[in-house]
């Protein structure tokens, strides 16, 4: 077997799959179709584009960077891959006051506006993929769910409920500052010593806003819903 | 007829010698500086292994939060060692088999500083928050095309000498060390060009990561660590290698199998269906390559079982190649769509994987080559037998603790993640006790590594017993550390009259 011989059924094993599963995919998947909506759906006429609020892009850049990634998927699986879309709150809501069952699986359209997909390693933490909708729905009346995330942040075991959380404290997104005037509106309930207040840092304050974007609340048309047709739309 | 051979014995004798005098540097380099990275990954891997029961461990520190300890544990891992161990045996046996002495010392020593000033600003740049979030690739962009340039700076050598060589018999080592040269490159640059400079759809991007961290384990670590074990097993025992035809079937199953596998960890993401359960069965698959290559290795060594017994070089090997085995049953076990895929998906069994074939397998049979090249190049016999047991004991035990702890672990992890109907926290507390595991295995193997890299040090100072008498792990010389014979620097193995 010659070196050209052997280069040449190296190329070809390996070119075949490097065509097949990483180039074409590659090139069909980079301009995705934006979906038409049904007209009928009145709620949102003209085409599907999840918004996504706030510094998506910074808050997900602090996301890579601190590696959320290693503990925390962004993917609910279909049925045949997992049972993810049993969990109440993981794809959405099972009960949302407004629109009964919207839970759904993730979909290409749901990571508008990142670079890369944080599908995830492993899971010691829960699935973040509809943590803002969830956040909403499941805290107190009059507990604000970014209040909420910057003390999870600072310390998860602070929350009673989660006293054994193997998720790790970031306090370096925070500053220990002098308060000026009033205190700040977004410091944390926190003793940080007389006359001083815990805020977060800039970074910090991306994290939480791409993190409350996450949300799976938005009607989904026709050709990507798959759930099953209901019997009765009362749920 | 006698004076002929032993003159051609004689000149071949030289020809090794010089060789092995040529790649003197570029070697221990490699192998010294690969030794210290290993260190220091795996003292990453067990901060990074404690936080994860004990989260409040050094965590006011934002340099040694979870987050980023663990990514510069793996990249550290993989580029420092993994990587760089890989060049040390690919630049002494491919001189070794083309029977070319290495002329471009210098620019691999020089191309080796700058891999090495690379990956310390990479694993830097992790820990000071520059990582880019996408698993083993969490260097800072500015890292790969550094990493890349002096890549080819290393091998090209290789190459070359590959190419000039007296025409004849290409040996299997040899299929597998340039195919791993040229797969490494092109895996390589696919991943990072199209995640860092044409950024296509999210989800497609984090497929081609997948395919790219399964892609080094079984496109470059397997072939180098094969075609290492295809030297030294014939060599060590001096029997010809079991079988050729299961040794070419080992080789082409891999090449055609292993570049579909690595998307299994998509399964149920948007990207298109077939690409996940594709990536399920080639892993699977790479049963058939790795048992190919394992039965025919141990066929060899086993041949002499005396020989196997005392060298060093085998029982690494061997326990290498044992790991290989377990690889490939895991990779079958762990990706069956419908029972195991989504209980291993995102669970402990992942990183168990991933370990078991960096280290378990890969650094095992590098640590073999280790203890067989290095006394030939420096012209010295390693120091202590009691420091290579050492290492054998404690690398094996907590391999051994570390990967199965990790891939069941994480099977009765992923178990309670499916269980729906509990709440989420009961799945999250079944990783707690493996991950306590997980830390003390660390600890045994970081204790191994520790005294291999002072024990490679004193080598390269040329600090090792002056004896033409290999250590051995069985009693053969005396209770001396230098031997009973006494015949101190007399004729080390690369002298002309050495055997």
């Amino acid at each position: 077997m010659s070196l050209r011989t052997f280069i040449l059924g190296l190329s070809a094993t390996f070119g075949v799959a490097w065509l097949a599963i990483i180039v074409v995919p590659y090139l069909k998947m980079r301009d995705l179709a934006a979906l038409p909506f049904p007209e009928e759906k009145a709620t949102s006429a003209g085409i599907f584009i999840p918004k996504r609020s706030g510094r998506v892009t910074d808050g997900a850049k602090v996301y890579a960077e601190n590696g959320c990634y290693l503990c925390h998927t962004q993917v609910v699986r279909p049925t045949y891959a997992g049972n993810d879309l049993y969990r109440p709150d993981w794809g959405g809501l099972k009960n949302d006051p407004d629109r009964g069952d919207t839970r759904r699986e993730t979909n290409a359209y749901d990571f508008n506006g990142e670079t890369f997909a944080q599908i995830g390693l492993m899971r010691m933490g829960p699935d973040l993929s509809n943590l803002g909708r969830r956040l909403e729905y499941l805290l107190a009346a009059g507990v604000n769910s970014e209040q909420w995330l910057y003390s999870h942040l600072y310390n998860p075991r602070a929350n009673t409920e989660l006293w054994n959380s193997t998720c790790p404290p970031h306090p370096f997104l925070f500053v220990n500052r002098e308060v000026k005037g009033n205190p700040s509106d977004d410091a944390l309930p926190i003793d940080a010593g007389p006359g001083r207040e815990l805020v977060p840092d800039s970074d910090a304050k991306a994290l939480i806003s791409y993190l409350l974007s996450l949300k799976k609340d938005h009607p989904v048309p026709a050709t990507l819903n798959f759930a099953p047709a209901k019997k009765n739309d009362e749920n | 007829m006698s004076s002929i051979t032993s003159t051609t014995h004689d000149q071949d004798a030289l020809l090794r010698a010089g060789i092995d005098r040529s790649l003197r540097h570029p070697v221990m380099f490699f192998l010294t500086s690969g030794a210290a990275w290993l260190a220091v990954s795996i003292l990453l891997g067990v901060i990074s292994a404690a936080k994860v029961h004990s989260p409040g461990f050094l965590s006011s520190c934002p340099l040694l939060t979870y987050g980023r300890v663990y990514p510069a544990h793996i990249n550290a891992l993989v580029y420092g060692w993994g990587m760089q161990a890989a060049f040390a045996v690919i630049i002494w046996l491919m001189a070794r088999l083309s029977r070319k002495e290495c002329t471009m010392a210098g620019t691999i020593l020089t191309a080796g500083h700058v891999w090495n000033l690379g990956v310390t600003l990479g694993v830097a740049g992790i820990l000071l928050g520059h990582g880019t979030g996408m698993p083993w690739m969490e260097f800072p962009s500015f890292a790969w095309p550094v990493l890349l340039v002096s890549y080819f700076a290393i091998l090209i050598g290789s190459f070359i000498q590959f190419r000039v060589r007296k025409e004849g018999h290409v040996y299997i080592s040899q299929w597998y060390l340039l195919a791993a040269m040229i797969w490494f490159p092109w895996i390589f640059i696919t991943a990072n060009t199209l995640l860092h400079c044409l950024p296509g759809h999210p989800v497609m991007a984090a497929g081609i990561n997948a395919w790219f961290r399964s892609g080094m384990i079984f496109l470059f670590f397997t072939p180098v660590a094969l075609g290492t074990a295809y030297y030294l097993a014939p060599k060590v025992t001096g029997r010809p290698v079991y079988s050729y035809s299961l040794a070419k079937l080992g080789f082409w199953s891999l090449a055609i199998i292993a570049p579909w596998a690595g998307m299994q960890k998509l399964v149920g993401a948007p990207i298109p269906y077939f690409m996940p359960y594709l990536g399920a069965a080639a892993t699977s698959l790479l049963f058939v390559p790795a048992c190919a290559a394992a039965v025919n290795t141990i066929r060899t060594m086993t041949s002499c079982p005396e020989t196997l017994a005392a060298s060093p070089a085998l029982r690494f090997t061997v326990a290498g190649i044992t790991g290989l085995i377990v690889l490939a049953i895991a990779a079958v076990l762990l990706n069956l769509p419908g029972s195991s895929l989504p209980l291993t998906q995102f669970s402990l069994s992942g990183y168990g994987f991933e370990i078991l074939a960096l280290y378990g397998f890969f650094s095992l049979v590098m640590f073999g080559a280790t203890y067989f090249i290095v006394p030939r190049i420096t012209c010295r016999e390693w120091l202590s037998r009691r420091l290579i047991k050492i290492h054998f004991l404690f690398s094996v035990y907590g391999i051994i603790a570390v990967s199965l702890v990790a891939l069941f672990g994480g099977l009765l992890q992923g178990g309670g993640q499916e269980d729906w109907q509990q709440p989420w926290a009961g799945a999250a507390a079944f990783a707690e006790p493996y991950a306590v595991a997980i830390t003390f295995a660390w600890c045994l193997i970081l204790f191994s590594n520790i005294f291999f890299f002072i024990h490679l040090a004193l080598m390269w100072l040329r600090l090792g017993r002056r004896s033409s008498h290999p250590t051995l792990l069985v009693r053969a010389h005396g209770s001396s550390p230098h031997g009973e014979e006494g015949d101190i620097d007399n004729a080390g193995p690369g002298h002309a009259t050495a055997h």
